[in-house]
């Protein structure tokens, strides 16, 4: 099939938009968040939203019209993934895998909170698991495992620690590592800024 | 006689002369490909005598440019490349006509369509497209043969399917002007939805006081011949001269002696729910839908009916009407032209978990609500909630509720009455008790119609109606039966929860549910939203694409009852057109045997899906097929199956469908 074919056969998608945020979302073929008509129903279904300030919509509002104050909000981090909203949107917009979309691009441009960054950075890539066994809180867990008969640990990179360099390896290789030190990077001279302007 | 004077005779063995006409189509064409090459290209095809280029063929100038140089002599055949044939093809073929030719020794191309519209980022390849579809209709161009169009006659009598308000219209006004009408309804009364609505807004006219003089006037009226309790089963026939059957379901009461006293009510031991007060009431298994139902006479549902036969006793029935006996009957009438006014059906809510309707008792659709402010409704214009038969005190209503739905089982449109008829209803309510709460959740008014702003701007202002913006996320009861709503107030970007005692859900309106057999039976389309298709969305909104069936009402989308009246009466009119002139032209594109290449297989008889085709004895040839002209759509499917390819369809026979071909590889 000629190219030009291809390009006509094609749904029409207008790719561009003035919103830098929605742009990454068009790129990542979620486009479907312009479809959005602002019912609430997100919000309305969010159980999360119910106890706290978390806003579906309004966040989905905010990064398509280019607010950027969304991706620092630390209230995005409040969605508990029920997907009560993707199930009832009338437009069929996937909305919570619009949220992690949202929490992708804030991670890559650096707004990562810092238990989140001390999750992935000092547990999960040092060890492994995202939920180790080794720590002395633990130890009721391997109580258990005793009590069953089994050995404390479980047969993972606990029990061989060669092999927690296998799996940093594997990190490294999808970009985890390069994720986290950029998010680092960007975090630190955001701070840096910010002392300054106080100084000043 | 002036016109028989024009006339140029073209017989098949002349030479062709052909005039290629391309127009530039303002910058639709022109703006895309250079006609000026395109002009110099088709001078270099055989046959062509002239090649032009215009601004706009279609414009008075324009056609008279065609028609000099077909009254000079120096083309018999024109080819105009420019849009699509639906556009300008009949206007160019009377072009020729009033120059003296023959109509059909015109052919055109489509070089906007299929070439400058699709490819305009692409303007060399368009170029070549361009040139090939002008190199086709040239070669074909140069196989035409002169024809006659056909006339048929046109009965002047009408089939109306549907009697709800527009179709009662469209009877009425047919009637009115002297053609015979047949009005058919399902159910056993006429009056449609409207019958069952309390208020119209924005004018608050009594829905029935305004309707039911309508429906005694069909009663009345001589030219219409009234059929309800009845359904067509089956339509053979083409425009002007259509054949209908229709099934009379049995009443098992004999409507002639039926004097409509009621009295076997009082008497009937069976309680069944009532659909037209949508379960909200009950009735006996003989029964009239409403009180001012027409025909006024009764029905017995024989799905309910325990045939204890105390309604045929002498006491009960003193006219002695009771039939247990009675057959459904079959009627064959023949009629000129058909209006399909089927109406609409209300979206069910079931599906929707969220809102609770079936579920929690106060749930209930907008219509039921209608049927419960309803002055003869079950509570007679009082509204109270369904659990425990008490006025409430708040009342929520949910908007878009099935309508501008994207999921699976939603319809994407507007249905465009909901906003309307819930604020209608919100206000109807408070009328009568000033201090209830009222809240109205929507996501966009739309009052589109005329005082419809007005009405919904009053609402909020004299009424004191919230509007809140937001679309209900979910509801859940309480042990009063109240409702519990969950919803974001988007206006304040803040989740709310609310208490009601009665939660009425705006639903949207759905094409009916046996639509489809209508759409087999006319062989009619439909839209993507289940609506039957008009044949243009701006320009013949009535008409069908099937000749003399036209469409009118919600049938063809939602719409509120001044759109329907309106576009009902139009259908009227177009049916009118048809029926005044008593006969119409119909192109000369059906299928012809040649008997002597024919072997009497039979293919095309099973292929024929308009019973065109049978099979008989020639005297020289044997067992041929032969094709009745009248019902042929030339729709060519004989012609394609066709292993001795004894079947050609005239205007696209063999020979010009291969010159198109090889006109093509040149």
């Amino acid at each position: 099939m000629s190219e030009n074919v291809e390009k006509y056969i094609k749904r029409k998608v207008y790719k561009s938009t003035s919103s830098r945020i929605a742009q990454k979302f068009v790129d990542a073929g979620l486009e479907k968040i312009r479809a959005c008509i602002n019912c609430g129903t997100c919000t309305g279904s969010c159980p999360s939203g119910r106890r706290t300030a978390y806003r579906t919509r309004s966040a989905i509002r905010r990064a398509l019209t280019g607010d950027e104050s969304v991706l620092k909000d630390i209230d995005i981090w409040l969605c508990s993934t029920c997907y009560y909203c993707y199930e009832r949107c009338p437009r069929d917009i996937p909305v919570t895998d619009m949220i992690i979309k949202l929490r992708n691009i804030a991670v890559e441009e650096g707004y990562i909170l810092d238990s989140h960054f001390g999750l992935a950075n000092d547990i999960f890539y040092a060890t492994g698991h995202g939920v180790p066994a080794t720590g002395e809180n633990n130890k009721k867990w391997r109580d258990l495992r005793e009590s069953y008969g089994l050995p404390p640990l479980p047969p993972t990179v606990h029990s061989y620690p060669e092999a927690v360099k296998e799996c940093q390896e594997l990190m490294n290789a999808v970009g985890f590592r390069k994720l986290l030190d950029n998010a680092a990077k960007l975090k630190e001279e955001r701070a840096q800024a910010a002392k300054k302007d106080k100084e000043e | 006689m002036t016109e028989a004077k024009k006339e140029i005779k073209v017989t098949g063995n002349e030479r062709p002369k052909i005039g290629v006409y391309i127009c530039h189509c303002g910058v639709n064409i022109g703006g895309v490909v250079s006609v000026p090459d395109l002009v110099e290209y088709t001078k270099t095809l055989p046959n062509v005598e002239v090649a032009q280029e215009y601004k706009f063929f279609c414009s008075d100038v324009g056609q008279k440019i065609i028609k000099e140089d077909i009254e000079a002599g120096l083309v018999n055949r024109v080819v105009v490349a420019a849009c699509s044939p639906r556009m300008h093809e009949p206007t160019f073929r009377i072009t020729c006509k009033e120059a003296g030719l023959n109509q059909f020794l015109f052919e055109m191309a489509n070089i906007r369509e299929h070439s400058t519209w699709v490819h305009m980022r692409d303007p060399e390849g368009a170029y070549e497209i361009a040139k090939d579809h002008i190199r086709m209709a040239v070669a074909k161009a140069r196989e035409l043969k002169p024809l006659e169009v056909q006339k048929v006659k046109v009965e002047p009598s009408c089939l109306i399917i549907g009697g709800g308000v527009a179709g009662m219209n469209a009877a009425l006004d047919l009637a009115t002007e002297g053609y015979k009408v047949y009005l058919i309804e399902k159910t056993p009364t006429i009056g449609g939805h409207m019958a069952q609505l309390d208020k119209t807004f924005p004018t608050m006219d009594c829905s029935s006081c305004i309707l039911t003089p309508k429906m005694s006037e069909i009663s009345r009226e001589k030219n219409i011949e009234l059929l309800t309790y009845s359904e067509v089963v089956e339509v053979s026939g083409f425009i002007g001269n259509f054949e209908v059957t229709i099934l009379k379901k049995p009443h098992y009461v004999d409507q002639e002696k039926c004097t409509g006293c009621g009295v076997c009510v009082d008497y009937c031991p069976v309680v069944v729910g009532n659909e037209f007060e949508l379960g909200l009431a009950t009735r006996k298994a003989i029964y009239i839908p409403f009180p001012q139902a027409i025909p006024g006479q009764y029905t017995i549902d024989m799905d309910n009916c325990i045939k204890c036969g105390i309604c045929a006793r002498i006491d009960v029935c003193e006219p002695e009407a009771i039939n247990f006996d009675d057959k459904p009957e079959y009627l064959k009438i023949k009629v000129g032209t058909i209006i399909v006014a089927t109406g609409w059906d209300l979206y069910d809510p079931t599906e929707l978990k969220q809102y609770g309707y079936g579920r929690y008792p106060n749930v209930i659709t907008g219509l039921q609500m209608e049927r419960l402010l309803s002055s003869f409704g079950p509570v007679i214009g009082k509204p109270v909630r369904p659990s425990d038969l008490k006025e409430p005190h708040s009342i929520a209503f949910l908007q878009c509720v099935g309508s501008r739905n994207f999921r699976e089982g939603g319809n994407q449109y507007c249905s465009r009455v909901c906003c309307m008829y819930a604020t209608k209803q919100a206000r109807q309510y408070k009328e009568k008790h000033p201090d209830a709460d009222i809240y109205i959740f929507y996501m966009d008014i739309r009052a589109f119609g005329k005082g419809y702003e007005e009405f919904y701007e009053s609402a909020g202002q004299n009424y004191g109606i919230n509007f809140m913006r937001g679309r209900i996320a979910e509801v859940i009861e309480d042990d009063d039966h109240n409702i519990i709503i969950r919803a974001e107030d988007t206006l304040l970007q803040q989740p709310i929860e609310l208490t009601v005692n009665l939660f009425v859900l705006s639903c949207g309106l759905e094409p009916r549910a046996d639509a489809d057999i209508i759409t087999s039976l006319l062989r009619i389309q439909r839209s993507a939203d289940g609506f039957f298709l008009e044949a243009h969305p701006k320009l013949r909104p009535v008409d069908t694409l099937t000749e003399g069936i036209f469409i009118a009402g919600v049938a063809q989308g939602p719409k509120d009852i001044p759109d329907a009246v309106a576009q009902a009466k139009g259908a009227a009119s177009s049916a009118a057109v048809l029926m005044s002139q008593g006969e119409v032209e119909i192109e000369p594109f059906f299928a012809v045997v040649r008997p002597e290449r024919c072997i009497g297989c039979g293919m095309c008889v099973e292929n024929c899906a308009y019973g065109a085709i049978e099979l008989v004895e020639d005297k020289w040839f044997g067992t041929v097929a032969k094709i009745n002209e009248a019902l042929c759509k030339g729709c060519g499917a004989c012609s394609g199956n066709c292993r001795c390819s004894a079947i050609d369809i005239i205007g696209f026979t063999g020979e010009q469908i291969f010159s198109i071909i090889m006109g093509g590889e040149l």
